[in-house]
């Protein structure tokens, strides 16, 4: 069998799970979920390329950005009426009642993922996810979480760190993430996902 | 006097001397006295602390808490707990404990008062932490800046709120973590125990628990979906995991990233132990933990 029929084979699969999984939704409810669902495709395809384990390419790169803008900000607020929640729905009312912290998530998917398209041809520091890089640790500084820059080896709260916060304006900017290496974009994207689904949605079974 | 009041009273005194008992029994060892000698690393104890989850509980950054300072609250079944306030603050932190008051509370959950804590602190996993474990952690605290916020009491309702009657919990079911390495298995592996079965406390979630909130050994890691506020944690053990697309290196890069195999990013208590905690460990240690949960004997429990 060649790989195009393998590919073919694994599309139709991972499409069916899809289905699946969100069957019994509709309305805004499946809308949503489809979305959350090509946004979750671009993150399979991206995890590998920012790890180096497939090659890099910024088409790829800019193309998934693409897609999560296009599910950003009020596209992705509009898709949340109040109320709408309940089977087969993971959202959880706190959406409604922090309405402004989810609007401002939201809106950080669009200026992270922006950030990620326009550093595309800045290309990869490095491998992926480094472990005291500070720059790209995963505890760095995000969005409404509380955290701010952490490196992954400093100590846990050492004085002038700055971990107090938890407002989203420690958030990095588009045209900060724009300067660096692509996988600090990648990351931010990651955080922001991350922080909504944290506060904003059920844990699975 | 008739024998029916009689018994009853013989009864009701036996019942306030056993409760007088329990009250006056003491719990907890002496830690040794060598602990204050040994100096501590701050950074191996901070490294630890992120281990072992101390930031991510004992910190609200959701309310816009500084560190250590006081966690988000843990409604269960038994009350609502509030993780304390950790930092060197003297009325309100630790500020005021000595070393050996700190080993007795990590190693033993037991408070400087002597009173034994709520199983919601995971004290239980910690209990094979050696004494230089015990002094980095102690320096890597004594780094935190003090904040003077006092701990709101935990709002257990009766009986709950008798502590004493912990001191029976503990007789029934605290038992020593199983952080002991294996012959023939690798160091990777081995390491990945001690953190998965002791410091990195999996099982406090992924464990199912018994009506008195005490995990039940035949189901470790098998999930549990009475956890706090409501929430739920999937079984990691290895074949559910394996049918779920996992494996050693999509694992270790979540304990990261919190990404899954299928493009998901973690919510919920995941994502608080990933981003306060494990995406701060070493490649190393995150392969060991993966390596340990891919491939364990623990199902045929």
């Amino acid at each position: 069998m060649n790989a195009r029929i393998w590919m073919t084979a694994l599309v139709a699969s991972s499409v069916g799970l899809t289905a699946l999984a969100h069957s019994g939704a509709t309305g805004v409810m499946k809308e949503r979920m489809d979305a959350m669902g090509e946004m979750g495709d671009e993150m399979k395809r991206l995890a590998p390329m920012m790890r180096g384990q497939t090659e890099y390419d910024p088409d790829v790169v800019r193309n998934a950005a693409d897609t999560m803008i296009g599910h950003a900000g009020a596209q992705m607020t509009e898709l949340f009426p109040e109320g709408s929640n309940g089977e087969p729905s993971e959202a959880l009312d706190t959406i409604w009642e922090d309405w402004e912290e989810f609007t401002a998530l939201a809106e950080a998917l669009r200026t992270t993922a922006e950030g990620m398209k326009l550093a595309a041809d800045n290309g990869l520091a490095g491998l992926g996810d480094i472990p005291g890089g500070g720059m790209m640790g995963a505890g760095q500084g995000m969005m409404g979480t509380g955290q701010t820059m952490m490196g992954g080896n400093q100590p846990m709260m050492g004085a002038g760190q700055g971990m107090m916060g938890g407002a989203p304006t420690q958030m990095m900017t588009t045209e900060m993430l724009a300067e660096m290496p692509v996988n600090a974009g990648f990351m931010a994207v990651t955080q922001t996902c991350s922080a909504c689904h944290q506060k904003f949605r059920a844990e699975e079974n | 006097m008739s024998r029916l009041i009689r018994s009853l009273l013989l009864v009701g005194v036996l019942g306030l001397a056993s409760v007088a008992g329990l009250m006056a029994w003491p719990i907890g060892v002496e830690p040794p006295s060598a602990l204050e000698e040994l100096e501590g690393n701050v950074d191996r104890g901070a490294y630890l602390a992120r281990a072992s989850g101390c930031i991510a509980c004992h910190s609200d950054f959701e309310a816009g808490g500084a560190p250590l300072a006081g966690g988000a609250p843990l409604e269960t079944d038994f009350g609502t707990f509030y993780p304390p306030n950790l930092t060197t603050d003297p009325d309100h932190g630790m500020g005021a404990w000595t070393i050996s008051d700190f080993a007795r509370a990590v190693r033993q959950g037991v408070s400087p008062e002597g009173d034994p804590y709520y199983p919601t602190f995971t004290y239980p996993f910690y209990a094979g932490f050696t004494d230089q474990d015990i002094a980095d952690l102690w320096a890597a605290f004594q780094t935190v800046p003090a904040v003077p916020e006092p701990s709101p009491e935990h709002e257990a309702g009766f009986p709950f709120d008798q502590r004493w009657g912990l001191k029976l919990w503990r007789a029934a079911y605290l038992s020593e973590p199983d952080t002991v390495p294996e012959a023939g298995r690798s160091e990777a592996w081995n390491r990945g125990k001690w953190l998965v079965r002791g410091a990195a406390h999996c099982g406090a979630c992924h464990t199912d628990r018994n009506l008195a909130g005490a995990r039940i050994a035949s189901r470790i890691f098998a999930g549990n979906d009475s956890l706090p506020g409501g929430k739920s944690a999937p079984s990691i053990l290895p074949a559910d995991l394996q049918g779920g697309g996992w494996d050693v290196d999509s694992l270790a890069y979540a304990l990261r990233t919190g990404i899954t195999p299928e493009g998901d990013v973690f919510g919920g208590s995941m994502a608080e132990v990933v981003n306060y905690g494990t995406a701060f460990l070493s490649d190393a240690d995150l392969a060991a933990m993966a390596t340990y949960i891919m491939d364990n004997d623990l199902s045929e429990n």
